[in-house]
């Protein structure tokens, strides 16, 4: 391979190959060892039982077997973890789609309300569930008050196993700032003379709304989309520090289950079993999503970097 | 004819804008509404700590601390080790940050700019590990982690972030070094500067907002994670503000009065950091651009 292509290969300068290196040195180390390495180590690792201090023993499959037949939290928690991603990721993508298109026009004091609504992501999500846990309160609480006072009856936000995933996910489009900034930083971006033009063909907002904005939007939402798929599939900051998955399994999710079979039980190989379950829960979500994308996002033609 | 026309197209002209001016009326007082809203929780945890236990659980509840109860803080602070808390978040958060910010940009400008063998793969390498799961990594790396003994010390926290910061802030540095003219490189080429030099005398001035960005997204991430600290440490004198105030919950279970206190304690750092440097986050990931 070195010896035939090498008049056509670019010639790479040494100094500045030398350079490259070092400064990504760091970066190599950190994809090595903190991210595929692991990752193929907790593969191995789900073929085995092990609890940390005595012998791996080589298992085969078993793991897998044990979660799909005779685990049955497994389901309920893979359940519980879909329920949760699918409303959280729906939830905040509409509420923050919404308040970037209404910070996108021209309102009056742009800037504060965009740190508004951002603020609630920086705060930390420790102090933030504990917040919440009050104001969820069963006798307590605000949001029973305000039931109360509107004529309905109690509701036991967190304490009840059919309710404690809806709950949790209000939170998370609570904190859906990010998503916010990310939607708002696209809608700056859609070029003004195509609603410019829209506008001259007679078109009113509901329809340079759906064929100019949302069009030009497809990639960030598709990106939007793809993030936030991802990160609330690994929910587990709720149930650590509130819920403890409960109750039931209300909100055993996925990795806290895996948590939970590792660091509790010490069942060191089970938990890399959930974990390579999450990982190709995943990478299938983020397969469909792939390849769907072209049917549904529209490039600009540019293709300038 | 004439005279008939011109007030129609004026009345025309007016009445869009009398369109335009309601529709960003109604778009104000929506925002308005929902900003309201999202800080209504906020509001009530701050009140719920100026208000004595008593008063929390009369009801009807009142909007306002029928006493601004101040001195709630001092009697939390007491049992609260906040300071020494905050202490050990920052001593995990500093370096860190540091780490990151650092070892990012370097990963950016070698991306962004350097030409050398197998770029692509490592730039594949890099962008792919944004989509895979983090939670897949942490039973292995605790393991390791556990093998060299620096179980309950810090450095299961500190140093991973000193390899590349994270491959979401390494495409952003690369965004923001793409957007520096290249002539400003080959001036100082031709003057004698090597690639690291032009690292540091050029591309690091032009690009200082964007590591501003990539700090606080570090600190965002740091400040909010719950899930390694509590995987790495055990020792109460090295609990972080995220551990302590989950031990205080399950000690003062019902004293809700003063578990409001400590989570408005913990809102603050947070708080602060975000209005020093909100400015540049907008813009940093404007640039970005999500694209390419």
């Amino acid at each position: 391979m070195t010896a035939k292509p090498m008049k056509k290969m670019i010639k790479y300068n040494r100094a500045e190959s030398r350079t490259a290196y070092l400064c990504l040195l760091p970066s190599i180390i950190g994809l090595v060892c903190i991210t595929y390495l692991p990752m193929l180590a907790s593969f191995t690792l789900s073929l085995f039982s092990w609890n940390g201090l005595g012998a791996m023993k080589f298992i085969g499959a078993d793991n897998y077997i044990r979660l799909f037949t005779k685990d049955t939290k497994f389901y309920a928690s893979l359940l519980s973890t879909l329920q949760y991603a699918g409303m959280a990721v729906i939830g905040s993508m509409i509420y923050s789609l919404i308040i970037a298109m209404l910070l996108n026009r021209k309102v009056p004091a742009r800037g504060f309300f965009r740190a508004l609504f951002y603020l609630p992501y920086v705060l930390p999500a420790m102090a933030v569930y504990l917040g919440w846990k009050w104001l969820f309160d069963f006798n307590h609480g605000f949001f029973n008050y305000a039931i109360k006072s509107l004529g309905g009856s109690s509701v036991k936000f967190l304490d009840a196993s059919g309710m404690v995933t809806p709950s949790l996910t209000l939170i998370a489009v609570w904190l859906s700032g990010n998503l916010i900034v990310i939607f708002l930083a696209g809608l700056q971006n859609v070029p003004r003379i195509y609603h410019e033009a829209a506008e001259i063909d007679g078109a009113n907002a509901f329809q340079r709304f759906c064929h100019v904005t949302l069009p030009c939007m497809t990639p960030i939402i598709f990106y939007n989309l793809l993030m936030s798929l991802v990160s609330n599939l690994q929910v587990i900051t709720p149930a650590l520090s509130l819920t403890k998955g409960g109750p039931g399994t209300g909100s055993y999710y996925m990795c806290y289950m895996l948590y939970n079979q590792a660091f509790k039980s010490h069942k060191y190989g089970y938990g890399s079993a959930i974990a390579v379950i999450l990982f190709i829960l995943i990478a299938i979500f983020t397969g469909i999503l792939f390849a769907t994308s072209k049917g549904w996002i529209f490039y600009e033609g540019d293709d300038k970097g | 004819m004439t005279t008939s026309a011109l007030p129609k197209k004026h009345m025309r002209i007016s009445s869009k804008r009398k369109k335009e001016r309601l529709v960003s009326i109604l778009c104000t007082a929506a925002l308005v509404l929902l900003g309201l809203m999202v800080m209504f929780p906020i509001y009530w945890i701050f009140r719920s700590s100026l208000m004595s236990n008593g008063e929390l659980y009369a009801y009807p509840p009142s909007f306002l601390p029928p006493e601004w109860r101040f001195s709630n803080y001092a009697e939390t602070l007491k049992v609260f080790d906040y300071m020494q808390f905050l202490g050990n978040t920052m001593t995990i958060l500093v370096p860190s940050v540091i780490g990151a910010v650092i070892t990012a940009t370097m990963g950016g400008y070698a991306f962004a700019r350097l030409r050398f063998r197998g770029k692509k793969f490592l730039f594949t390498l890099c962008v792919g590990s944004m989509l895979l799961p983090s939670m897949v990594t942490l039973i292995p790396l605790f393991l390791v982690w556990a093998k060299l003994n620096l179980v309950n010390t810090y450095w299961p926290l500190i140093l991973p972030h000193f390899c590349g910061g994270g491959a979401f802030n390494i495409f952003l540095i690369r965004q923001f070094v793409k957007t520096v003219p290249r002539e400003l490189d080959e001036a100082a080429t031709i003057d004698g500067c090597g690639h690291f030099k032009i690292l540091v005398f050029i591309i690091l001035p032009a690009i200082k907002s964007a590591m501003i960005v990539v700090g606080l997204l570090k600190f965002i991430e740091l400040w909010n994670d719950l899930l390694q600290q509590v995987t790495y440490i055990t020792r109460r004198d090295r609990y972080t503000l995220a551990l302590g105030l989950n031990i205080f919950k399950g000690s003062f279970n019902d004293d809700w009065s003063s578990i409001m206190c400590a989570t408005c304690l913990s809102f603050i750092p947070g708080i602060v950091f975000y209005l020093i440097g909100q400015r540049y986050f907008v813009e940093g990931i404007v640039m970005t651009g999500m694209k390419n």
